[in-house]
């Protein structure tokens, strides 16, 4: 049976070095570049002539751009729409890096189910955090690790979770979306290993494994949607901290 | 894990920030902005159309209103007038009545005065000629001669 992790290698094809970094292009970079084609084609289509009613494609990136927007508005509010654009370009990159390592049959490769890449994203919504947090509120963002109406002795043991745990967001953004793709790709890889060694046995056993391995595809495409969204919604979440301070 | 190979880190974070940089700067932000636009553009246009339905609405309304006050006062106007013509109507008709049947009644008196002379005469006419017819039938019976003025006499005693 071929080794489940054989998915998750990282592939040179261009090798590349600056400075005594290795920046090498690799099938992940390929397929993150991939995704970006086929992101931009959608987009550029759907606003290539935009119109008070919209055609089909215009109407396909209205709704995802209305669904960012929604969502920002629900846990930020209207201060929270002018990040929408940076939000949406989050989103519907995990997305397509999702959804394009479901392709069948051409060697693909999920590029969010690397650590590096997801910790990555996880730093953009750090960053931004703490960016538009100083930016509006100055040093009185710290205000935000002692929540309102703590008691004076517990003050500096509630200010110190407060802070570890604000500090832990891009890890555990990394971390659930990272485990969440790599989880559920091993677990097809694994259901394909016993098609063949099953099949091998006895042909009708190997439908069994091949019937679960279906329901797991689409088991996957749901994960791959649910944990984009709930990428963005976490990301606007924490995007509410800065904006309005709890 | 192929994930947890550092030596990979370098160029997957490379490629991820040139490609999520393209992305932002050069495919969401030329286009998303203006599905934006056209998105508040649509609901400003949806919200001054909706009010602007609201007010022809009212406007509608306030027609209708003022066309039932027109029907109604029509109508009463109406129903007045046709009240009037019945009440003057009714009152001519009884006037008229009135006249017929004091006419009826005068004929009826007259009728009545010359029934009473015709039967008055008539009686005096009967009297004379029973009292002849008794005179005659005296004289042919008891053979004596008895004129109709004693039968009148004898009559008038009784």
């Amino acid at each position: 049976m071929a080794n489940p992790m054989e998915q998750f290698k990282i592939e040179t094809i261009a090798p590349l070095s600056a400075g005594g970094f290795d920046l090498s292009f690799t099938n992940s970079s390929l397929w993150m570049l991939i995704s970006l084609l086929a992101i931009s084609a959608f987009l550029f289509i759907g606003t290539a002539r935009p119109q008070l009613v919209p055609g089909r494609m215009q109407a396909a990136v209205e709704l995802l751009y209305d669904f960012i927007r929604d969502m920002l508005r629900e846990n930020v509010g209207k201060d929270g729409l002018r990040y929408a654009p940076l939000i949406f370009a989050i989103f519907i990159f995990v997305l397509s890096c999702n959804l394009i390592g479901m392709v069948p049959f051409v060697h693909s490769f999920t590029p969010t189910s690397h650590i590096a890449v997801t910790f990555g994203l996880a730093m953009i919504v750090f960053v931004l955090v703490v960016i538009v947090g100083f930016a509006r509120h100055g040093l009185h963002f710290f205000s935000l690790f002692l929540p309102e109406g703590t008691p004076l002795f517990v003050a500096p043991l509630v200010a110190a979770i407060e802070f570890l745990s604000f500090l832990s967001r891009p890890f555990t953004l990394a971390i659930r979306l990272f485990a969440n793709m790599t989880a559920g790709h091993v677990l097809m890889k694994v259901f394909g290993g016993f098609v063949v060694s099953l099949g091998a046995v006895n042909i009708g056993l190997g439908i069994i494994p091949l019937g679960v391995n279906v329901a797991l595809t689409a088991l996957e495409l749901l994960i791959a949607v649910v944990q984009a969204y709930v990428f963005a919604l976490l990301a606007s979440i924490y995007l509410n901290d800065a904006v309005n301070l709890h | 894990m192929p994930q947890f190979d550092p030596a990979t880190f370098g160029s997957q974070l490379f490629w991820f920030g040139v490609i999520f940089t393209l992305l932002y700067f050069v495919v969401i932000r030329p286009t998303l902005p203006k599905v934006g636009k056209v998105i508040d553009a649509r609901e400003t246009q949806v919200a001054s159309d909706l009010d602007r339905a609201e007010a022809a609405k009212g406007s509608a309304d306030a027609l209708r209103a003022e066309h039932e006050a027109a029907m109604k006062a029509a109508r009463d106007a109406a129903q007045a007038t046709v009240a009037q013509a019945r009440e003057a109507a009714a009152k001519a008709a009884d006037l008229q009545l009135k006249a017929v049947t004091a006419g009826l009644d005068a004929d009826a008196e007259t009728a009545a005065a010359s029934l009473a002379l015709a039967m008055t005469s008539a009686r005096a006419g009967l009297e004379s000629t029973v009292a002849e017819l008794t005179s005659e039938a005296v004289a042919r019976l008891a053979g004596i001669a008895v004129t109709p003025a004693d039968v009148s006499a004898a009559l008038a005693q009784n």
